[in-house]
Formats: C-alpha cells, structure tokens, sequence
C-alpha cells in the first residue's frame, strides 16, 4: 500500500468489525485506487477527506461499540439499520451509498424505475459496485454534485427522474437534505434548534437529543427539498 | 390506411375519435381529406413513393410528416388498389382512371438510399418552414440498421412496423413470408438508438398487431415511446360485428373473420367505396367507439403499470418482462419466465 503511494507516506489503518478505515495524507482517490490495487476483493464503501463509513451486521448496539462512536468527534452523524427486502443481508448491501467525494445517502423505499437509470448513467461512465436501486439514488445525486448542482437541486432533479418510494437523507461535505416521494408512506420526521437539526425515521430516535423539548419538530412534505448547510 | 383503403366516413370517424382522446391520425397513401383535417386535432401526412394527392398545401396543413419506407405487412413490397375500390372521388385524388387497379410502386421514385433520403427530409422541411416534425416508417426486417440509418437520415420520429401489421392488401407470400415480428424488432430499434444516445430524444413509434393494453405495455417496457395501431382500430369501428353476420356468409367468410378488404364489399361500411355501404358508418358514433377503445386500451395498460409500481405508463422497462416462451425470449431480449436465461444474448446477431 505504501510503496504504490505518492511519496510512501505512513498509512494508518484501524480494523473495526468488516470495515477497515485507511486514512493516509495523499488524495483521495489515490487513496481509494491504491486500497483497490492492493486489496482487490475489497469494496471501497466511502471515501473523502472529511468522511467515515462502517458497515457490517449485527446488533446496533454491539457494532456502536466495535466502532466506537461514543468517542467520534464531528460535525455530522448518519446511521443506519436495514431491513433487506432484495439484497443480501451482508456488510456491502448496508447504507449508506457513499459513491462521491463526503457523500452519504440513505434510503428507506423502494425505485421501481432504477433499471432504465442505472442503464442511462452507465452510458455516460458511470460505475456501479451492485444491484441495489439505492446505490442508483447515490449515482445519480453524486454525478448532479459532480456537475455543479447543490444538493437541493439534485434531490429535486431526482425526484423529477425517480418513480417509486423514498424517504431519502443525503450528506455532503457541506451538509444534508431530505426528501420524499409524492406519497410519503415512509416515515420521517426533523427536529430543528439553534444548535442543531435532527433527522429520523421515528421521534423515538430524537427523544434523548439535548434540547429536543424546545426544538422545532416536523415532518417534511412530500416531494419538498429540505437542505441544511453548515 | 389511405382513403381509398377506407370510406371517407371511416376516414373521418377516426379522426374524430383519436382527436377526441388527445392522439393521432395518419392519412395513409392516397392523400388527404377535407373530412379527415376537418375531424382530426392532429393529423400525420404520409409521404409514400405513389406521391398520390401530395402537394405542398397539404403537407403544410399536416401536423408531421411520415416518410413511408415500409410497411409491416410487406417490407420492400408496393400497393394495389383493386379497380372496384377507385370511385370517381378515390380516382381524382390520385389523378388515376376510376375502376382501373391501380399498383403504387415499392420504392420512392427520387432516393434510393439514406443520403439521399437526407436530401429529401431538409426538402421536406423546407417546404413546411421547419416547423414540422419528420417521421420515418420502415418495415421490421434489419431494423437496427434501418433505424440507424432513418436517424442518420434525419428522423425525429422512427415508426416501426412489424410483420403482424394488418394485410396492406398485398399477396399471402409477403404478409406471410416476409419481415421480422414486433417483438424481435422492438429491441433492435431501441438498442440502435441508444447505442445513438438517442433514445427518448428520437423518438420511436411501434406498430403491427397492438390491440390490447398489455401489447401497448409490452412495447413501452421494451423501451417504444408510443405505440400506433390499424386493424384494431377497425375492428373497434365496428368491422366484423356479428349483427353482419348474414352477409359475411354470404361473402363466403364469418363475422370475426373476415379480412377481404381489397374487395370493397365490407358489410361495415368501413373498407369500401361502395356509396351505400359507406353510408352505414355514421362517422360521429364510430369516433365515439374509437375514443372508447382508446381510453380502454390506455387503461389497460396503465393498470399493468401501476401492478408493476410504476407511476407513469413510460416508466416500465425491459426488468419488468419475462417471457412465456423460449421463441418470444430470444426475440424480446428478456429472460424465459422463472429463468435468468436470455436465449442468443451476446452472440451479437442484429
């Protein structure tokens, strides 16, 4: 690993459950290239420079400790518990897709038009690690960024392109927005204060947030962009 | 369907009809009618090598313009108006003697190929200030490089014919023998254009045996923008209703299976010249029968889409499709019912 990168810096590796965190000071993608070269079974599930995805199974309590987060430090937190409908219950079928540089994006649904999409970003280079209709979400919201757009504009353009249901969560290095289908038959609710904005499927998730009796509580409105930027 | 083909109240109650649903009608060889632009919102002038009726009026007064290469039914063939069928009305619009048959030639009398067919496209355009779009209509056989080529050519619109396409009158050895089915060339057309990048942006009509809305279904998963029908048209018209039933006996066949069309002597009213058999057809409840047709038609098919999870009829695709059949897997492109099996996928064949 060291050898393949820029100047053979120290590369520090910490090993937390399925999830190996690598963090050298080179670029990013040289970074993401040299884990791909010397570790080619290897899926690379996030990448930035501001930015650190786990993923693995198990107890949510039990995997908080592997990685322990009670000792993360940061301006923005995600987390995610999945209930597999179409995909394998394996470390790389967890959220979040992290395709683009400090990007995250969760999903609670289902695309029912992701295979025309995925086929349309393919065409234009895009590379795809699976089958899953989330990931496409990812691809497209990250090609978006790549282009320019904000996050609002590309959840907007996505909800224009995307059929099917969604409540969705993305982050970048800037902050995150929600948004959900026409319908929102998937749950979500956001607490807002001065100090902070909360967002989760259920409030019981909120409840023990420091404030949380004089945040502003609310649930987003259908296919209504809701973007936060620090 | 030309008029000529069809009685003018035909011609009329399917303008009358589709213009109802918010779709179009297509003129068909033998130029176009007072009754058919009165009655149709949005009127498609076909541009066929007979050039019967075409004059620059009429083409400005179309909504687009379809250059006709091919139809389904007989790729590479020409027509035939039997002579019972050219009345003094059908004769003078196509500056031909009434009551002679009357055979339109197989190709276009002034191109020969899609360079030249780029020439004739801007001439097109030219005559009608750029205003209108062009279709290309060509008859399933080697549809990916036909459709590459109507794109090179120009097309904003490729129509598709496959060979499940009505009779076009023509001899039982073409409608039989020659061109591919709908669904082998529906897939073909679509990768011609996305291999383009063109597909959704030029877009593609499918034609040739659609009746029901799972047949429109199928053709929009398999990536057609549209779909266009004939034969089914005319039987929602009324043609072969069994209260005729008696005079189909006596033309030798039954109601529900007649399809001498050539002749002129439809029971119906709708495939004749015949004064007082086109008097049958009231063109304002004909279009009324061709407006309920179509919203069936879209229903059904909508109702696939939403039983798929789609909220619009456009967003189904090829995933969505299984195949019932070895045969219909091969030519779709989708895997056998069950199966991840694509018979023949990769071994490259257009």
């Amino acid at each position: 690993m060291r050898a393949v990168l820029p100047g053979a810096p120290e590369v520090l590796v910490t090993v937390a459950g399925d999830t190996t965190l690598l963090a050298a000071p080179v670029g990013v993608d040289d970074l993401a290239a040299a884990v791909r070269a010397a570790a080619p079974g290897a899926l690379v599930v996030g990448s930035g420079t501001d930015l650190t995805v786990y993923k693995g199974t198990g107890d949510a309590r039990t995997l908080a400790r592997t990685y322990d987060l009670a000792a993360a430090a940061g301006w923005q937190g995600l987390a995610h518990t999945r209930m597999a409908t179409e995909s394998a219950v394996d470390a790389e079928g967890c959220h979040p897709f992290s395709v683009g540089p400090d990007q995250c994006l969760v999903h609670n649904g289902s695309f029912a038009n992701h295979a025309t999409i995925r086929r349309e970003l393919r065409r234009e280079g895009v590379v795809f690690d699976s089958d899953n209709d989330s990931e496409v979400g990812a691809r497209f919201v990250a090609a978006r960024l790549a282009e320019g757009d904000d996050l609002h504009k590309a959840l907007r353009l996505l909800c224009e392109r995307f059929d099917g249901f969604y409540t969705l969560l993305v982050t970048s290095g800037d902050g995150f927005a929600v948004v959900r289908d026409a319908i929102a038959c998937k749950p979500a609710i956001v607490a807002e204060t001065g100090a902070w904005v909360a967002m989760a499927s259920e409030f019981r998730a909120l409840a023990g947030l420091p404030g949380i009796d004089r945040a502003r509580i609310f649930e987003p409105e259908p296919e209504t962009v809701y973007a936060w930027t620090r | 369907m030309s008029f000529g083909a069809l009685s003018a109240q035909a011609k009329e109650a399917l303008g009358r009809g589709a213009s109802e649903v918010g779709t179009s009608t297509t003129t068909g060889d033998g130029g176009m009618t007072p009754e058919e632009r009165g009655q149709s919102r949005l009127l498609v002038y076909q541009y066929l090598p007979s050039r019967y009726g075409m004059n620059p009026t009429d083409l400005r007064a179309a909504d687009a313009i379809e250059v006709v290469l091919g139809q389904g039914a007989k790729p590479g063939g020409g027509g035939m108006l039997l002579g019972q069928k050219i009345s003094d009305r059908v004769a003078a619009m196509r500056t031909l003697p009434a009551g002679i048959d009357q055979r339109s030639a197989s190709r276009h009398p002034d191109w020969t190929g899609p360079d030249d067919l780029a020439i004739k496209i801007l001439e097109l355009r030219e005559i009608t200030d750029w205003e209108k779009p062009v279709y290309v209509k060509i008859g399933a056989s080697r549809t990916y490089y036909d459709v590459k080529l109507a794109v090179a050519a120009g097309a904003d619109v490729v129509v598709v014919d496959g060979m499940q396409g009505g009779t076009a009158a023509t001899q039982d050895v073409f409608i039989e023998h020659v061109g591919i089915p709908t669904l082998a060339a529906v897939p073909q057309a679509v990768r011609a254009l996305q291999e383009l990048g063109l597909h959704r942006k030029v877009q593609l009509v499918v034609s040739g045996g659609i009746r029901t809305g799972a047949d429109v279904a199928k053709a929009m998963a398999l990536g057609a923008d549209a779909v266009a029908i004939g034969t089914a048209a005319l039987v929602a018209l009324g043609d072969n209703d069994p209260r005729h039933s008696a005079e189909y006996r006596a033309l030798g066949s039954e109601a529900g299976f007649y399809d001498d069309y050539q002749d002129g002597r439809d029971p119906a009213g709708i495939t004749t010249q015949d004064p007082e058999l086109a008097a049958r057809l009231d063109p304002v409840e004909g279009g009324r029968h061709i407006a309920n047709y179509l919203r069936v038609l879209t229903m059904e098919a909508q109702t696939i889409a939403r039983a798929c999870g789609k909220a619009h009829l456009r967003h189904l695709e090829p995933e969505d499709l299984v195949a019932l059949t070895v045969e219909a897997a091969a030519m779709a492109r989708v895997p056998l019912a069950g199966t991840d099996w694509v018979p023949g996928a990769g071994s490259g064949r257009a």
